[in-house]
């Protein structure tokens, strides 16, 4: 659990695009797993895990939705906002590391190909993702891909191979270059 | 660059992403975590857990549900099984004995059947 939950926050942010909703999403997966398939052998922990994170961010837009139609609802009831007045940079934190000893120019340069590369993979179509993640990210093979997915070893070859050519197009177009 | 060259690429600049992640991010993951450790569901009962495999060999996709169903049938139905056995052994052994009382006794089996006679027996027994 300790050597993906980072990586699984990660794909939480790239799907729902909330830290805090990242954090809370990887949290409730990992209460469900220990809860309900604590028991289960080692071997079929990792599936699991990605079935329950996958499910847990479906959920998410789920309420998403529901609560955005609420809001609509009644923000057209009330013409008062009580936080016109607040400046998001207010809340803002400064990234982590910002403060490291190192060339700014280089740091800052680095930071934001990371951000535009983290930016360009949430922008991905799901599925497509999904599958690149997985094969280049979690280093899994297109079978145990194919099986996660519950799609075919052919799909998935698809979803990759689209996701690769839609991210190196957007990231060439933004100037960058890995 | 083909797309596995790439692919290698992004993965190397998502474990530089890794990196980044705050400290405030990583406690909350570490408490997470903790708290999951900490619920982890206990150790199924060794019965369960052998039935489940056995019914998991004939079937694939069974559920705790349903093994929790199958074994509580199965003790009713070795509950009835036993108290039937258990009664019909009773029976058994006190029509032996009538048998054997029978066959042991002088007094011959039609007496048995004589009405006046079991009005004799009941009026000697009221009587003493």
């Amino acid at each position: 659990m300790k050597g993906v939950e980072k990586r699984a926050f990660k794909q939480a942010v790239f799907a729902v695009r909330e830290q805090e909703a990242a954090l809370d999403i990887v949290q409730d997966a990992m209460l469900r797993l220990a809860e309900k398939y604590g028991d289960r052998p080692d071997a079929e922990l990792p599936l699991l895990f990605h079935r329950i994170m996958q499910n847990a961010i479906r959920d998410w837009f789920r309420r998403q939705k529901v609560r955005s139609l609420w809001t609509t609802l009644l923000s057209s009831l009330s013409s008062s906002r009580e936080d016109e007045d607040q400046d998001p940079l207010e809340t803002l934190e400064a990234a982590d590391g910002s403060n490291r000893e190192e060339a700014p120019g280089e740091q800052l340069e680095r930071a934001q190909t990371l951000e535009i590369i983290d930016e360009e993979i949430s922008r991905l179509p799901e599925r497509q993702r999904q599958a690149f993640l997985m094969r280049y990210w979690e280093e899994l093979d297109v079978a145990e891909t194919a099986r996660r997915m519950r799609c075919s070893e052919g799909s998935v070859k698809t979803h990759c191979s689209r996701a690769a050519h839609s991210l190196a197009a957007a990231l060439k177009a933004r100037g960058i270059t890995l | 660059m083909n797309e596995h060259q790439f692919g290698n690429k992004v993965r190397q600049a998502l474990n530089r992403g890794l990196l980044g992640i705050s400290d405030k991010v990583e406690r909350r993951l570490q408490q997470a975590r903790e708290t999951a450790l900490s619920r982890q569901r206990a150790e199924r009962a060794p019965a369960l857990v052998w039935a489940d495999n056995v019914l998991g060999r004939f079937g694939g996709a069974w559920t705790t549900v349903t093994v929790y169903a199958v074994l509580s049938l199965a003790l009713l139905a070795g509950g009835a099984t036993g108290i039937y056995t258990w009664q019909q052994n009773q029976r058994i052994a006190e029509l032996e004995e009538i048998d054997s009382q029978l066959l042991t006794d002088d007094l011959p089996i039609d007496a048995y059947l004589d009405r006046g006679f079991q009005n004799w027996l009941k009026k000697r027994s009221a009587e003493q």
